[in-house]
């Protein structure tokens, strides 16, 4: 018997979860024309009809299987671009032009639609339940209205690793100080129905020069809530050196395959006042770079990380068995749903041992770095080249 | 049905041991709910309630959905830390858990 601590991989569930996903900015499929989606293991059409309704069916023609998304908007229907056929909204096919009648069981997959927040939201259930409107995302007070900015929207393609990744950032308070470079100085998570969030303050490192997070005078007060199992509601409180910003971020995702997701992120920002409409925007989209990093910082580690079933935890750790309980039950049919998967659970996580780790570390850092700098250029210059022939 | 399947009988036995280890029950001294406390240190609190204790709490049923949901009932948290002051809850945690 070894005492090798074994990595159990697991293996990933064989369906998608149920719940809300987000496909994007409703003004995004406005043009009349059919868009595609690449979802839950294969491709959505997305077009919007003559009555500006959002319609979300699946991609392949119930007929002999054309393309849709290569079709064309013809009324308020979609036209397969190989025999025609139009499907509507609903499902159901609507008129072939070349045939006497169509067929009764003529109907495709639909998935049911909501535009919430400026936003597509789509119902997917193995089961075919019908759409759970109790549990949609929250109306953003103000957004939408001029006392916001527009949405930034971003999407990245994660092709390698299961969407359960970015859940356990939910619990994951150290990755904050090595992935994003700050220091988590409060860190707290409630899980409760299809709810999960998670409080965090933080502060930028000094030792780092600014990517993502990590810029010393960035102070964050953030709370993070997942709506389900794919959309996270982020309203962020900002200090930035005295100049405080109030900053909506959504985080979201789709799966692709079981192995492969689409993460998107949108930004608004609160008009701070006596800032122009252009200044704002300007704003928001520097926040939305800025998250652009932080997320890639995560990806990075995504796609070279192996999936872990049994993660080894320390007492500085967050809850992520808790956390992976709750995400649980969107994966399992309603009726298995358990009574500890949605039950409330609170952890607060101690991080006072682990930022004094991280201060004297820091400190650390910029001490060595001032003693480069105070070197002469061609010493420094020397010392490096030296240090990578020993690499 | 399937989902995230773990393959070795090891994972089961860490699974109950991060989330059910250690437990100790503490009552609402206000209330009649009954959650199950964990501390691994000064700092850290872990609270598992129940359906049966959450319906008892009368702070967190007043909030509704809201964002004011996730905010600890201040309650339990000052029964838990009375708990604490008489030795009541162990702190300190085994091994990481
Ligand atoms: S395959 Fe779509 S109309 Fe024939
Ligand atoms: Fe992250």
């Amino acid at each position: 018997m070894s005492d090798t601590r074994y990595l159990d991989r697991g293996t990933p569930p064989e369906r998608f979860a149920r719940g809300w996903h987000c496909l994007g900015l409703a003004t995004a499929f406005g043009d009349g024309r059919p868009h595609a989606v690449e979802a839950f293991g294969g491709k959505l059409v997305v077009w919007q009809d003559s009555k500006g309704e959002i319609n979300v069916l699946d991609g392949y023609c119930r007929h002999m299987g054309g393309d849709l998304t290569q079709g064309t908007v013809k009324g308020d229907e979609i036209a397969c671009p190989f025999h025609d056929w139009r499907w509507g909204g609903d499902g159901k096919c609507k008129a072939i032009p070349y045939a006497r009648r169509v067929p009764l069981r003529a109907r495709t997959q639909k998935y049911p639609v909501v535009v919430r927040n400026g936003q597509v939201l789509i119902w997917h259930d193995v089961e075919g339940s019908a759409p759970d409107l109790d549990i949609l995302p929250p109306v953003l007070p103000g957004i939408g209205t001029d006392e916001y900015t527009d949405w930034t929207w971003e999407v990245l393609d994660v092709p390698t690793a299961h969407c359960r990744e970015i859940i356990d950032n939910v619990v994951d308070m150290a990755h904050f100080f090595y992935i994003h470079f700050a220091f988590p100085t409060n860190f707290r998570n409630v899980f409760e129905g299809h709810m999960a969030t998670q409080f965090m303050e933080s502060t930028g490192r000094p030792d780092v020069d600014g990517a993502g997070y990590g810029d010393e005078g960035l102070m964050l007060k953030s709370e993070a809530s997942y709506f389900g199992p794919s959309y996270m509601v982020n309203w962020i409180h900002v200090d930035y050196k005295g100049f405080e910003t109030e900053v909506v971020l959504i985080n979201c995702h789709v799966p692709t395959s079981d192995n492969s997701f689409k993460l998107q992120y949108g930004v608004c920002v609160k008009k701070p006042e006596g800032v122009d409409d252009a200044t704002a925007e300007y704003i928001g989209k520097r926040y939305s770079e800025t998250f652009k990093e932080g997320f890639e910082q995560d990806v990075a580690i995504w796609l070279n990380k192996a999936p872990v079933q049994n993660p080894l935890l320390c007492e500085e750790d967050g809850p992520v068995y808790q956390l992976r309980r709750w995400y649980e039950q969107f994966y399992v049919d309603r009726a298995d749903v358990t009574a500890e998967m949605t039950d409330r659970f609170e952890f607060e996580v101690d991080t006072t041992k682990a930022n004094e780790f991280w201060q004297e570390e820091v400190a650390e850092n910029l001490r060595k770095k001032a003693e480069e700098e105070s070197r002469p250029a061609d010493e420094a210059a020397a010392a490096s080249s030296s240090a990578m022939t020993n690499g | 049905m399937a989902s995230f399947v773990p393959t070795s009988a090891d994972t089961l036995e860490d699974q109950r041991l991060y989330t059910r280890a250690r437990l100790t029950e503490v009552a609402c001294l206000d209330c009649l709910a009954t959650v199950g406390v964990k501390k691994n240190s000064e700092h850290h609190t872990s609270i598992q309630w129940t359906a049966e204790a959450r319906a008892h709490c009368p702070e967190l049923s007043r909030r509704a959905n809201g964002r004011d949901s996730h905010y600890a009932c201040p309650r339990m948290i000052a029964s838990i830390e009375a708990a604490v002051r008489e030795d009541r809850i162990p702190i300190g945690a085994e091994d990481g858990y």
